[in-house]
């Protein structure tokens, strides 16, 4: 399934002919006002003024930051926050990659339907498609719960933000990093040291509210992988992954330069046996 | 003239108001043939000119002391193919960056090379221009790895000069004419990420530059018509480097031109500077002759290398600045330098001086 974003060429050429202006980078930042708004670059679009945009980032930060469920603000905190720069150092990211740059032709979107997930599920076990259908498996998720992109301005951007959410799933199975608290915060550490989306970041900072024990464990295994892994790999953005699911997982790693981290869903059941253990062993030492 | 950075965007436009009465025309483009063809026209009409065209010249000489006893020691002699030698009481070096003359005056020239290509071609365009045929506009957009210039000619052409690294310069000149005009077409248009990923192809430029227009919108009018072919065999490149000889001057010797100094393009001053020494020179020669010295000599000769080397050795020096201004990338120079652009435009006076400068009909600073 394609994206139907339209190529916004006719809605620029009315702006171009009534500006008369020579000063190319004014015609590029619109100003307008609540009463006045422009219509949308693409279907879904909404096009925010600077104040908006502000209480937005402001108002979904922190919404986002005391109630992490609620995925509806952290992409609009995505989305808001995207912008000045970091959107656009990401697109160019992709310009400057041959796949990236057929990404961006192919505009593919990601969605139970469009990959297909009874033929990966059929894929050899280490192939990165059968990793990623397992780990939708185990993880209890489907690739239809990512919501489409409404604030960034640029369409072209937009798709680069939309690429970003819908690949996020794939990062979780290159990395083999579950979707509880602990496993997202060293993702998103990740992330942020490949993309620098300031979300990413910003979702870093939950990493004060992990317990103590995760939270010695994120600083001092997870957060130096994540950073070591996401600076020194290829952007990850640029993985056509419709195209890499019969690609073995350990070679996309090896290529992309990402070492998986230890085991986090191995380490907390472990963990989890072992506290049971002593628990019992204390219960019947007390009962002896 | 319109000028911007190719990272920021960051733009200055040189234009008259047309309601001011110094309106004049900032500057000229002369095709090489036109100038050829002036100069021999008036060679012609002046008469008592001997021309040795088609003539090679295999080495120069000095003098010795004819059976008359006439001393001709200092005197250069220039032997020409087919035996012809020819005395000079004056030899004028106009002969080029690598100088013959320059080397058998024993001058030397210091400087650097750019690590830069010029790319030169002659364009048509869509059109004749944004302002017709009446006001031509030329454009320069400064990329990372050079500026890139399209300069007006008659009807719907144009002349491209195009400073990028040799590995460029070299994919360049290889291309099919569809690849290459859509590559000038980007290099006005797409960011540095774009060209750089182009400059990596060895083909398919025009299908990549299609689908990138469709995405990146720029208003037409701030960037030179839109190339449609380009003149076959006219795609050449040379080597941008900075020289300048240590003097002008020798014992009758005097040097002119790209002889003396070797400019980079970006503001297109070498045939202005050119065309200074030569009228310096002449009006040196003129005094000389007015009172009865020997023209030849160092010392009627002082004149014109105090007038000229200090006014081409800031011009050098400003360019050469320029070039590295604007070969950075990204970080914090780039804000910086839009900042001074904008600001340079801004300023009314300043941008009225700079293009009184550029036109020749300012005040004259050094």
């Amino acid at each position: 399934m394609k994206l139907s974003i339209p190529r916004a060429s006719t809605l620029t050429a009315v702006r171009h002919a009534t500006s008369t202006s020579l000063i190319a980078p004014a015609a590029a930042i619109r100003t307008f006002s609540v009463l006045n708004r422009p219509p949308p670059n693409y279907p879904g679009h909404v096009p925010l003024t600077g104040v908006e945009r502000a209480a937005l980032a402001i108002g979904s930060g922190l919404i986002s930051f005391f109630n992490p469920r609620r995925a509806d603000t952290i992409a609009a905190f995505a989305e808001v926050t995207a912008t000045p720069y970091f959107i656009y150092r990401l697109r160019d990211a992709m310009l400057a990659s041959p796949t990236g740059r057929q990404i961006l032709r192919d505009r593919p979107r990601m969605t139970s339907t469009s990959l297909n997930l009874e033929y990966l599920r059929s894929l050899p076990a280490s192939t990165v498609g059968r990793t990623y259908v397992e780990w939708l498996d185990r993880e209890h998720v489907t690739p239809d719960t990512r919501s489409a992109v409404r604030y960034v301005e640029d369409p072209e951007c937009a798709y680069v933000l939309q690429r970003y959410r819908e690949s996020h799933d794939f990062y979780h199975a290159l990395t083999g990093l579950p979707t509880v608290r602990e496993g997202e915060v060293a993702l998103k550490a990740f992330e942020f040291a490949n993309t620098l989306l300031p979300m990413t970041g910003l979702s870093v900072l939950a990493a004060a509210t992990l317990k103590p024990s995760e939270r010695k464990r994120f600083l001092s295994t997870y957060l130096p992988w994540a950073v070591r892994n996401g600076l020194r790999s290829d952007e990850v953005i640029n993985v056509y992954w419709e195209k890499e699911m019969e690609t073995d997982v350990d070679e996309l790693r090896a290529r992309l330069g990402v070492e998986p981290p230890p085991d986090l869903r191995e380490i907390r059941k472990r963990e989890r046996e072992e506290r049971k253990r002593r628990k019992e062993a204390e219960m019947s030492g007390a009962a002896v | 003239m319109q000028v911007w950075d190719g990272v920021s965007d960051a733009r200055i436009e040189f234009e008259w108001d047309r309601q001011v009465a110094s309106a004049t025309t900032i500057a000229y483009m002369v095709e090489n043939l036109n100038l050829t063809s002036g100069l021999l026209k008036r060679l012609a009409e002046l008469s008592g000119v001997s021309v040795y065209d088609n003539a090679r010249v295999e080495r120069i000489s000095h003098g010795g002391e004819t059976e008359d006893g006439l001393d001709l020691t200092e005197w250069p002699v220039v032997h020409l193919a087919g035996g012809k030698q020819l005395y000079a009481r004056l030899l004028v070096g106009a002969d080029g960056a690598n100088s013959p003359v320059r080397s058998f005056a024993g001058i030397e020239a210091k400087g650097w090379d750019y690590g830069r290509h010029g790319v030169v071609a002659t364009l048509e365009l869509e059109g004749s221009g944004w302002g017709g045929d009446q006001m031509k506009v030329a454009y320069q957009r400064f990329l990372p790895t050079g500026p890139v210039a399209m300069l007006p000619l008659p009807g719907n052409y144009a002349t491209l000069v195009w400073s990028t690294t040799p590995e460029n310069a070299a994919l360049l000149k290889k291309l099919s004419p569809k690849d290459f005009i859509a590559m000038v077409n980007a290099a006005f248009r797409l960011s540095p990420v774009d060209l750089e990923f182009l400059h990596k192809q060895s083909a398919g430029q025009a299908d990549e530059v299609a689908w990138r227009f469709q995405h990146k919108h720029v208003d037409p009018s701030t960037v030179p018509q839109v190339a449609v072919g380009v003149q076959e065999g006219s795609v050449a490149s040379f080597p941008l480097k900075l020289r300048h000889a240590d003097t002008y001057i020798g014992e009758r010797v005097a040097l002119v031109g790209d002889a003396a100094h070797t400019i980079h393009p970006l503001a297109g001053q070498g045939l202005n500077q050119g065309q200074g020494d030569v009228q310096s020179l002449a009006k040196t020669i003129e005094f000389s002759v007015d009172h009865g010295m020997d023209l030849g000599t160092r010392m009627s000769l002082e004149a014109y290398n105090a007038e000229q080397y200090a006014a081409n050795h800031v011009l050098l020096g400003v360019c050469d600045k320029l070039h590295k201004l604007y070969s950075v990338g990204s970080g914090p120079l780039v804000p910086l330098r839009s900042l001074g652009l904008n600001a340079v435009n801004a300023l009314g006076p300043l941008k009225s001086f700079l293009m009184n400068q550029a036109a020749g009909s300012g005040v004259k600073v050094l």
